[in-house]
């Protein structure tokens, strides 16, 4: 059993008829194949980067799974398959599942504090500027 | 002539502020990987063409440079980012 990481973008004419039933094809197809779901969340409908299969808008599964990995083949060649899925990108993890998780929620706080800090110091450097500014003025009136 | 001289300190002040020496931003923020899911980091990270930032220009040290490449590439991949124009 490894962990794995694996996100699947799914049909949106499909989901829209039937949300449920196809995010039960692919938990299904997961089930299949031993795997051990940890987490399975859906991302909202995103506009693609570029059209995939005639597509331009799509929905994002996401899930997190332990699986044997003698059927990591099979369950690529059966999301290949599988017209529901337009496209999925399977990867092995390095660290355990609950270490990934932890690993990601610390990246996510992380980079929100450093945007934080970078508009505050975007902030202050504008206000300096305006003070240089007003220092200039005052200077040449001087004069 | 004073005028003149002043308005090009100033413009070369903002000018060589952008090549000021940086240290890399994930070192900076302690993590141990650059999520691929993360949009908006890098596409920070990429041009507006969305080709991938070099070292020089974003400061990243080696050892992310190669998890941002990885990241942009699997992004991409899944349609997250662009392989090219935006």
């Amino acid at each position: 059993m490894y962990p794995y990481e694996a996100m699947f973008l799914v049909d949106p004419v499909k989901h829209g008829e039937d949300a449920a039933g196809t995010e039960k094809v692919v938990s299904a197809l997961l089930e299949k194949h031993g795997a051990k779901v940890t987490r399975f969340e859906k991302w909202d409908d995103r506009k693609l980067a570029y059209d995939i299969k005639g597509h331009k808008r799509g929905i994002y599964l996401l899930a997190l799974f332990e699986m044997p990995g003698a059927n990591l083949n099979a369950l690529r060649g059966d999301c290949e398959l599988n017209e529901t899925i337009l496209r999925q990108l399977i990867l092995r993890l390095d660290t355990d599942i609950p270490t990934y998780l932890e690993q990601c929620a610390k990246y996510q706080e992380k980079t929100r504090e450093e945007l934080e800090s970078r508009r505050a110091a975007r902030r202050e450097d504008e206000e300096r500027e305006g003070e240089e500014g007003l220092l200039d003025d005052f200077a040449s009136v001087q004069e | 002539m004073r005028e003149k001289r002043e308005k090009r300190d100033k413009r070369d002040k903002k000018k060589f502020k952008r090549f000021q020496a940086r240290t890399c931003r994930f070192e900076r923020m302690g993590v141990e990987l650059v999520d691929w899911k993360d949009v908006a980091t890098l596409q920070r990270l990429s041009t507006g063409q969305s080709k991938i930032l070099a070292r020089k220009r974003s400061g990243t040290s080696a050892l992310f440079q190669r998890k941002v490449k990885e990241a942009i590439k699997r992004a991409r991949f899944m349609a997250l980012i662009p392989y090219e124009g935006s």
